[in-house]
């Protein structure tokens, strides 16, 4: 992964992450901006099934099958976020 | 089948695919690359919280099973009760723990302003084995005169006391190494790699004997600065899960060079020397 590509996603995912925890419906836009971003990256399928997920209604939701699909949302953007991070820590280019 | 800590049955109720997800998570998991051996977690909640999310014992060593962990210590979710005392939900944890013994490690869960006394004893005589406190959840100090009081009394009975040291507006350097100064030996777990103040927490308290670090959801570059010599898995089930927890550790023993006995250390034998085997 290059360096910019990793820091822009460590950066957007970054924000993901509080808007997701606030239920901030700014997330959607911002996980779709996000898989753009990680096009062709080693982490771009965990990001675009992030995104793929939160296009679906009722991701803030209380009801437990809402609170699932929200959860595993929030670990595919922290592996993303993870994956990431790595590269930018290692250089890797 | 459970994926990411959910119920395949309630991902399915999402529109979910379980087994497409599941083989995401188990590239995730790979992608940490760490190698097999004995495994356990030292931040794991049972029961349920004021916010909604909920874990039951059983589902806990489900997960557990599904990724090799062989203990986990378990401690309540923010459920204080009327009292403020956490009474109901540690004895829910320690029956959720003798349910599954010896699998699960009960910690007694208190706040330091509320009842914390009869709430150790309790929870000793109920085979209790370590403190967890949460200064932001409960609101206080962690260098409160009652803070130090309380961590005096699990010290006293040999217990570690896992201190939540993520999120948080406070400065957490300069209150814990107080508390770690105040009651010797001491055993101070810092949870979440002590994001909440990382770099100063490390500077002032990384070379302590009493302070340990847990790495549940913790930021890679603050696991890459720490010893893994102080360095504990924890996973923050139910917020965190199994899998991305694994790549979190398996990238920062790549990176920071970590020897296989290293990794040992922080996957089990930390915990073993912590909490017990």
């Amino acid at each position: 992964m290059r360096r910019t590509d990793a820091l822009r996603l460590v950066a957007a995912l970054g924000a993901i992450e509080m808007a997701l925890v606030r239920r901030d419906d700014v997330a959607g836009p911002l996980l779709a901006q996000a898989a753009r971003a990680a096009a062709a990256t080693p982490v771009d399928t965990w990001v675009a099934e992030a995104a793929r997920l939160m296009r679906a209604p009722g991701c803030f939701g209380d009801a437990p099958h809402e609170m699932a699909r929200r959860s595993a949302v929030q670990a595919l953007c922290r592996a993303s976020a993870q994956g990431a991070q790595a590269a930018l820590l290692t250089g890797t280019e | 089948m459970r994926v990411f800590g959910e119920s395949a049955s309630r991902l399915a109720e999402a529109g979910i695919d379980p087994a497409a997800l599941a083989e995401i998570e188990d590239a995730v998991a790979r992608s940490g690359g760490l190698p097999d051996g004995p495994r356990a977690d030292v931040h794991a909640h049972l029961g349920r919280d004021r916010d909604g999310h909920a874990l039951a014992a059983e589902d806990l060593v489900g997960d557990m099973d599904r990724w090799g962990f062989g203990l986990a210590a378990v401690f309540a979710l923010n459920d204080a009760g009327a009292r403020g005392d956490f009474a109901e939900a540690n004895a829910l944890v320690r029956a959720s723990a003798a349910r599954c013994a010896p699998r699960l490690v009960p910690f007694c869960r208190v706040d330091p302003n509320a009842g914390w006394a009869s709430a150790i004893d309790r929870a000793e005589s109920g085979g209790a084995r370590g403190l967890k406190l949460h200064p932001v959840a409960q609101r206080f100090a962690p260098d409160a005169d009652a803070v130090i009081e309380c961590v005096g009394r699990a010290t006293a009975i040999g217990w570690p006391v896992l201190i939540h040291a993520g999120f948080g507006a406070r400065a957490l350097a300069a209150p814990l190494a107080h508390l770690a100064d105040a009651v010797p030996g001491a055993c101070l777990i810092l949870a979440h790699g002590a994001r909440g103040d990382a770099r100063a927490v490390r500077d002032a308290l990384a070379g302590h004997p009493g302070v340990w670090f847990d790495t549940s959801l913790a930021v890679l570059a603050d696991l890459v600065e720490l010893p893994p010599e102080r360095l504990v898995f924890g996973s923050d089930r139910p917020y965190g899960d199994y899998a991305t927890g694994l790549q979190l550790v398996g990238c920062a023993a790549r990176i920071a060079g970590w020897s296989p006995s290293q990794i040992e250390a922080v996957m089990y034998g930390n915990f073993a020397t912590l909490v017990g085997a």
